[in-house]
């Protein structure tokens, strides 16, 4: 039974090997190629210290408005009668390519895109606003993007709820807002650091949608890496800036996995 | 408990929102002219035309089905086989197995791209079809696991001991009572690495190459240089496959199984 068990788990265990080698090896590679010289020219870079702090805050501003936008929403398909019709509008968009998505909003909001347009049409502007190709559009596209994970991740906690906790609340004389703060809001805090850990790390590795929506000015570590390979060719800068996003997304995302450890020994407590 | 105005309208603002880049593109595709507008400026085929007649445009359409039906197929035994390996494990063996397993996971995606460009050249399987497959096997596999599991999980034991009492061998058991039960677990988790292998472009597009390359990562390359109507039509061709495959899912295990399956993922350790 035990080598029974053994012979099941190998594929599974060539696939998760070769990942790991693969990471081991960028890591090592880096080092052992470029050395750590290359790392202090990295960090010395005003350049890449700019990539990186712009990387920082459009992820975390990404991740602020998927979380902020996403909770009316999935408290909504939680409570809604047409949960499912309403989830196709959620799931749909989600499963399609990134790069299509992306596309999307390039149409909507070039120069002569649906927006100028629209709002030319009305009289509103004479020239068209500049929207593409700057920091604003990255954040639109990225949010746009990472939302619907936001959504489910809620929505699969809210949904778990013992709904008469609430009732309760309610019962006792307690507001909405009060039922929200002290009762739902704390209840779901599970969903909400998941999910938000899940975009913080997706948007640091980005590459389609700020290379598509922010053009080459404002780089962020991916579109950077993207560059370093096929325009520069430069593999070994690349590779340490791999590497750097690696340790980025970590220490973006710890303390959030804090919190999560945190509270739900609080809660397991209760 | 009843929602607030405010929740309802920006649920109802999102719920249009996030389709909304999408339509744009479907109805962009349409443009007689070489511009992309919306509304479009008249009707044609004209684009889907281009398209249908491009042998470049047809062959990575093409070479992305194959890769992702392989992807799917060869994902999905993979996890079957180790989810029966789990099955029943020690809590802390099966759990550090699915850690590994969603690894993945928990990496930004252009690190992945680097990190497997760096390995994949060495094994000089670079820029070809066996290269792109395994990154896609290693990036398919967790969402392949996470709908077999909870599949399993939900099996009645007493019906496998029924099994077992009443004389089947195990092999019988799991060819007659585990795997029929399994079948909606099987049907999302091939479903899912389909659409993921489909749709992926950050991590694939460091591996393709002038023999192989798939349709999203000629996407963006088209995009990147002119993004005409043509990408529109292609673009439309792939949100409509994409809602089919929704709807199919929604059909065949109900959409109900993302949000299971995000429940599962809070609940293993990460």
């Amino acid at each position: 039974m035990k080598a029974g068990r053994v012979a099941l788990f190998a594929p599974m265990a060539m696939l998760i090997a070769a990942f790991a080698v693969a990471i081991g090896g960028l890591i090592w590679g880096s080092f052992t190629k470029g050395g750590v010289g290359l790392y202090a020219d990295l960090l010395s870079d005003q350049v890449v210290l700019r990539v990186l702090w712009r990387t920082v805050w459009i992820s975390a501003l990404t991740t602020l408005f998927c979380v902020v936008l996403a909770y009316p929403l999935a408290l909504f398909l939680a409570r809604s009668k047409h949960r499912n019709l309403w989830l196709i509008l959620v799931i749909s968009p989600w499963l399609v390519s990134i790069v299509v998505r992306t596309f999307g909003w390039m149409v909507l909001l070039g120069n002569r895109g649906v927006v100028n347009m629209t709002l030319r049409d009305l009289g509103l502007i004479d020239a068209p606003i500049r929207m593409l190709f700057t920091p604003t559009a990255v954040l639109i596209g990225l949010t746009h993007v990472f939302l619907p994970f936001v959504v489910i991740a809620i929505l699969s906690s809210l949904l778990q709820q013992d709904r008469r906790l609430e009732e309760a609340s309610r019962i006792l004389g307690g507001t909405r807002w009060q039922t929200f703060r002290r009762v739902t809001l704390p209840l779901s805090m599970p969903g909400v650091i998941g999910g938000a850990s899940l975009v913080l790390l997706m948007a640091t590795g980005a590459i389609v949608t700020p290379l598509l929506l922010g053009g080459l000015r404002d780089r962020m570590l991916g579109t950077q890496i993207y560059t370093e390979i096929f325009q520069v060719f430069n593999f070994e800068r690349a590779t340490a800036m791999a590497v750097m996003l690696l340790v980025v997304a970590l220490v973006l995302v710890a303390p959030l996995r804090l919190l999560e450890a945190r509270i739900r020994q609080t809660q397991e407590g209760v | 408990m009843g929602l607030s105005p405010a929740t309802r309208i920006i649920a109802v603002l999102l719920l249009i929102l996030l389709p909304a880049p999408l339509i744009i593109v479907i109805g962009a595709s349409f443009s007689p002219r070489a511009v992309l507008a919306f509304p479009p400026p008249g009707f044609s085929w004209r684009w889907y035309l281009e398209f249908l007649g491009s042998t470049a445009w047809i062959t990575a359409f093409a070479q992305s089905a194959v890769i992702a039906i392989v992807a799917a197929v060869v994902t999905t035994i993979i996890a079957v086989l180790a989810a029966l390996a789990l099955d029943r494990a020690p809590a802390r063996l099966r759990s550090a197995a699915e850690t590994a397993i969603l690894a993945p996971l928990l990496f930004p995606h252009a690190a992945i791209g680097i990190a497997f460009l760096g390995w994949l050249s060495m094994l000089h399987l670079n820029g070809g079809f066996i290269g792109v497959l395994m990154a896609h096997l290693i990036l398919c596999a967790p969402f392949a696991y996470r709908p077999i599991a909870v599949s399993l999980r939900q099996i009645d034991r007493s019906l496998t001991e029924a099994a077992t009492i009443l004389g089947a061998e195990p092999r019988q058991t799991l060819t007659r009572v585990v795997l029929p039960l399994l079948r909606p677990g099987i049907a999302a988790s091939l479903l899912f690495s389909f659409i993921i292998s489909f749709d992926e472009v950050t991590v694939t597009m460091f591996l393709t190459g002038p023999q192989f390359t798939t349709l999203p990562v000629s996407i963006y390359t088209h995009i990147h240089d002119s993004a005409d109507p043509v990408v529109a039509a292609i673009s439309s061709v792939l949100i409509l496959l994409t809602a089919g495959l929704v709807l199919l899912i929604d059909r065949l295990v109900g959409l109900r199984i993302f949000i299971d399956i995000e429940e599962e993922g809070r609940h293993a350790p990460a």
